[in-house]
């Protein structure tokens, strides 16, 4: 029986085999999610053999390992994923025709893996895309959440939540690890006392147990020489009952309790919902924490007898601050289990984790209230007063006297009810801090945290984020892709610089033909996913307009909706079309609890309602709102994208990875000078992009000066009265007057954080501009094209290699 | 439960006879432990059987320790299989106990 199938011949086999003696019934049984489930089980024998090869490749020479923490990975679908990497595409596309199947249909069927809200998730999982393709030992830890980000449905212009049970049906690539189980106690007390020796002893006592089970998922790079895993973790309770309860004869309590510990896997937290104080999601954190590092430790004392070259071998980043208990674990580990001295654990802990900001805003920033905190994990909460008191000193020492500097990089912020600041507890505990953007860094190091930038410049550095162009063009948009390498050839799969070769044929009539024929053929399928999923008739000829991420408020979604009433009241009560037809498309989830998001998203459909029923706007305005944004909504919008929208005010998006996807699909940019978009800036050059709005220090000016006064341009204005009054007005909601008064009131106060105001003037100006770019298709095929030859620079794999050699010092092996 | 006992010269060695020492079964062992404690002060506490403890099952063994260090005798643990020992790091609780590989090595140091 051949367990790794290459030919035709052999994956049709071994798909029949896993139809027959894994799912129990003959292949023309199956259902459609068996089906799929066959093929990625036969997918998975391949990936198993390449995981073990490499790892006995690297066990040889007992490298350095990345461990990659996050609360969360927004994987999507694997299987035309996997294929492709592993190079089986063609190959089993062969063996299901000759089974009678459809492998499209069969990709299709694949539940979404949605593990995470947007681009911290994301990032995640496309660094684990390249880790594996340069073979560099780097594993993901996350959870296995058995509800992902729920689904969206719209009804009547409203959000609505629907549980995402993707785990309802098992997934195949899951392979299940109860034999490594992690044992993680939570909540107990401390019991002060003395060791036999007579040294202070504290003894963490009546806790509660947790058992997180990992599972697998195998995790391909591209040509299949490295396969690595991506490991979450299940929480299960420790035994099936807690036996004295259920011996009380209290079967129910019993059951209960057993619940309760499955809970802390049980669901993704979405973003933006307040969740400070919720003790499931300290517990989740902890969770991922505890078991991610018994798993290091574990594998580190297979090889080393002693804690000395932990480091040497070590790295683990922290994505965000939700694994940020790492630090206190990883010293608890130390210092309490394996019995070294403060200082030396320090010292490594230290040396080992790095960490990664991903926000700007304060009110965004983790805190933890320290009773929260003593009740859940009382010994960890004193190895961070002991952290706190020890860093506290250095900083006296560095700054007498600076009551309130010491005040700031406290860990303990002296609120009602006292809290960590996780932030602080992460950049404390850290070799390395960086940002995710050049922007973003220099903010993060003069206005979210300087006082620590001050104290440790040398720790603070910057790792502009990057996307896979395996997941991003070669899986999402196979006919320019084709097209790329049989121009240039195909280096640029995994060296996507490559792309500057297109520089040379940018101006080419004949790629730009070819080019604009795949670009049209990508919008005639997004056209017909609106109409079947909106029933908007879009123009594939017209100018597809894309803001597709989450819905918030700092995003600026209202920012693009100001534009497409004005440009439409402009149509319809100045008898003014727009210079070319346009289809402006939406997509992103709003947080359940985030009132204003939802909002917006009502407004847009509104709005849409409008501007689509009415006769006047026919031939030029469509507004369309794709609902359950996800990966692989995004893989079907992404590629049909003439202009992406990257419109926040400067200071406010750490990065933003979309931007990065839309361009290497031949998207041109109107964006803003925040983020990613500055460097994107830099390197496809500003004939090639729409940039407007006032700069991050101009803003930042204005808000201490409190100079940002609306209401006069508002009063001067009256293209803007008209806009802003039709918020105000019955216009958009005619049998609910007022709906949308919020959004007049919220572009008119002087205290609007997002200057919604500010930008617009030059916002629509550059709209124009745009527009009349692409209505010379010489012009804007070339200037597209450009976008792609000059986006490899912002590859995962080029980040990751900045990581690698930056931070954790990780080889390719 | 029926605690095994075995007398040596001057140290008695109990064995713990479950496979698991949790709530469940924790104030049955420190009750069918107390005549052991009130009899003796050397005591080996053979946890070769054990697989699993939890923070009732430690509390019991600790409640032991502390008796017999209440009137002058001490408790030595031998026996422990990986996960017990760990159970017992992740507290700290490996160093309020003499904890050794075999029952014999137990015994002994109690004429070191």
């Amino acid at each position: 029986m051949n367990a790794a199938p290459t030919s035709v011949s052999e994956i049709q086999e071994a798909i029949c085999r896993h139809a027959k003696y894994s799912l129990g019934k003959a292949w023309p049984d199956l259902s459609p999610h068996e089906r799929f489930a066959a093929v990625a089980l036969a997918v998975r024998d391949r990936m198993v053999d390449a995981m073990l090869a490499t790892e006995e490749r690297y066990r040889q020479t007992d490298p350095k390992r990345l461990h990659y923490l996050s609360i969360e990975f927004l994987i999507g679908q694997s299987l035309g994923n996997n294929l492709r990497n592993l190079g089986l595409r063609e190959s089993c596309r062969e063996a299901l025709a000759r089974l009678g199947a459809d492998l499209g249909e069969i990709e299709r069927s694949e539940p979404d893996a949605a593990l995470g809200n947007g681009g911290l998730g994301r990032l995640a999982a496309c660094f684990l895309d390249s880790l594996a393709t340069l073979g560099m030992p780097g594993y993901g830890y996350g959870i296995n959440y058995e509800y992902g980000l729920f689904k969206q449905e719209i009804d009547d212009g409203y959000q609505r939540e629907k549980p995402d049970n993707w785990l309802a049906q098992s997934s195949p690539w899951e392979i299940a690890r109860p034999d490594e189980a992690c044992l993680v106690p939570v909540y107990g007390r401390i019991e002060h006392g003395v060791d036999r020796h007579g040294v202070y002893n504290p003894m963490w006592m009546d806790w509660k147990l947790l058992v997180g089970v990992p599972h697998d998922m195998l995790v391909p790079g591209y040509g299949g020489r490295a396969v690595h895993f991506l490991r979450l973790y299940s929480a299960r309770s420790s035994r099936d009952f807690d036996m004295q309860i259920f011996n009380d004869g209290d079967y129910f309590k019993a059951v209960e309790q057993k619940i309760a510990s499955e809970n802390v896997s049980k669901v993704l937290y979405p973003s933006d919902a307040v969740i400070g104080g919720h003790e499931l999601r300290l517990l989740q954190e902890y969770f991922l924490v505890a078991c991610a590092l018994r798993d290091i430790v574990r594998q580190y004392e297979r090889n080393h007898s002693s804690f000395r070259e932990f480091s040497a071998k070590t790295a683990i980043q922290l994505n965000d601050t939700h694994p940020a208990l790492a630090v206190a674990e990883l010293m608890r580990i130390l210092v309490d289990e394996k019995e070294l001295p403060w200082a030396e654990a320090w010292e490594i802990t230290q040396a080992t984790l790095a960490y990664t900001n991903h926000t700007l805003a304060p009110e965004a920033l983790e805190k933890w209230p320290i009773p929260l905190l003593e009740y859940t994990l009382p010994r960890h909460l004193e190895v961070i007063y002991e952290i706190n008191r020890r860093f506290l000193q250095q900083v006296n020492a560095a700054f007498p006297g600076e009551t309130s500097r010491i005040n700031r990089m406290s860990l303990v912020e002296e609120s009602l009810p006292k809290q960590v600041r996780m932030v602080n507890l992460a950049i404390v505990g850290s070799h390395s801090v960086n940002g995710v953007s050049v922007i973003h860094t220099g903010l993060l190091e003069t206005t979210l945290v300087p006082d620590f930038h001050q104290f440790w410049p040398e720790r603070f550095n910057n790792k502009t984020n990057g996307i896979t162009q395996r997941r991003w063009l070669l899986e999402a948009n196979p006919a320019l892709a084709d097209l790329i390498s049989s121009t240039i050839g195909d280096a640029w799969i995994t060296d996507l610089e490559h792309l500057r070769g297109l520089e040379r044929v940018a101006g080419d009539a004949g790629f730009q033909s070819e080019f604009h024929t795949i670009k049209r053929a990508n919008k005639e399928k997004l056209a017909a996913l609106l109409w079947d999923s909106s029933r908007v008739k879009a123009d594939p000829d017209s100018l597809f307009d894309i803001q597709a991420k989450r819905i918030h408020a700092y995003k600026r979604q209202l920012l693009n909706v100001l534009h497409v009433v004005d440009e439409y009241l402009a149509l319809v009560e100045d008898g003014k079309p727009p210079s070319a037809p346009r289809t402006y498309v939406f997509a992103g989830k709003a947080a359940p609890g985030y009132r204003r998001a939802k909002q917006i998203i009502k407004l847009i459909h509104n709005v849409a309602r409008a501007i689509n029923s009415d006769p006047r706007a026919r031939d030029w305005i469509k507004v369309a709102f794709l609902a359950d944004y996800r990966v692989s909504l995004a893989e079907a919008i992404l590629p049909a994208a003439d202009l992406s929208e990257q419109i926040s005010a400067a200071g406010t998006e750490a990065s933003g990875t979309s931007s990065m996807k839309l361009a290497l699909n031949g998207a041109v940019t109107i964006g803003t000078l925040d983020g990613a978009n500055v460097e994107i800036l830099d390197q496809v050059g500003p004939e090639n992009m729409f940039i407007f709005g006032l700069t991050a220090d101009k803003l930042r000016a204005m808000r201490e000066t409190e100079s940002y006064h609306p209401r006069e341009l508002y009063e001067r204005d009256a293209r803007v009265r008209r806009l802003v009054d039709a918020f105000a007005s019955k216009r958009f909601c005619p049998d609910e007057p007022g709906l949308f008064t919020w959004a007049s009131q919220t572009v008119l106060d002087s205290d609007d954080p997002h200057f919604h105001l500010a930008d617009l003037p030059t916002y629509i100006e550059e709209h124009g501009k745009a527009a009349a770019a692409f209505n010379d298709r010489v012009q804007w095929t070339s200037m597209a094209i450009r976008n792609v030859a000059r986006i490899g620079r912002f590859s995962s794999d080029r980040t990751v290699k900045d990581y690698a050699r930056e931070i954790w010092d990780l080889k390719s092996i | 439960m029926e605690i095994p006992v075995e007398k040596t010269e001057s140290v008695t060695i109990a064995m713990i006879p479950v496979d698991e020492l949790d709530a469940s079964n924790a104030g049955e062992f420190k009750r069918d432990m107390a005549p052991v404690l009130e009899s003796d002060t050397r005591v080996v506490m053979d946890f070769s059987r054990l697989r699993f403890i939890d923070s009732s099952g430690l509390g019991a063994v600790l409640s032991c320790l502390r008796q017999l260090s209440a009137k002058g005798g001490d408790l030595k643990l031998c026996g422990m299989s990986k996960q017990v020992r760990s159970t017992f790091e992740l507290v700290r609780m490996h160093r309020i106990f003499d904890i050794f590989p075999t029952r014999e090595e137990a015994v002994r140091a109690f004429s070191g």
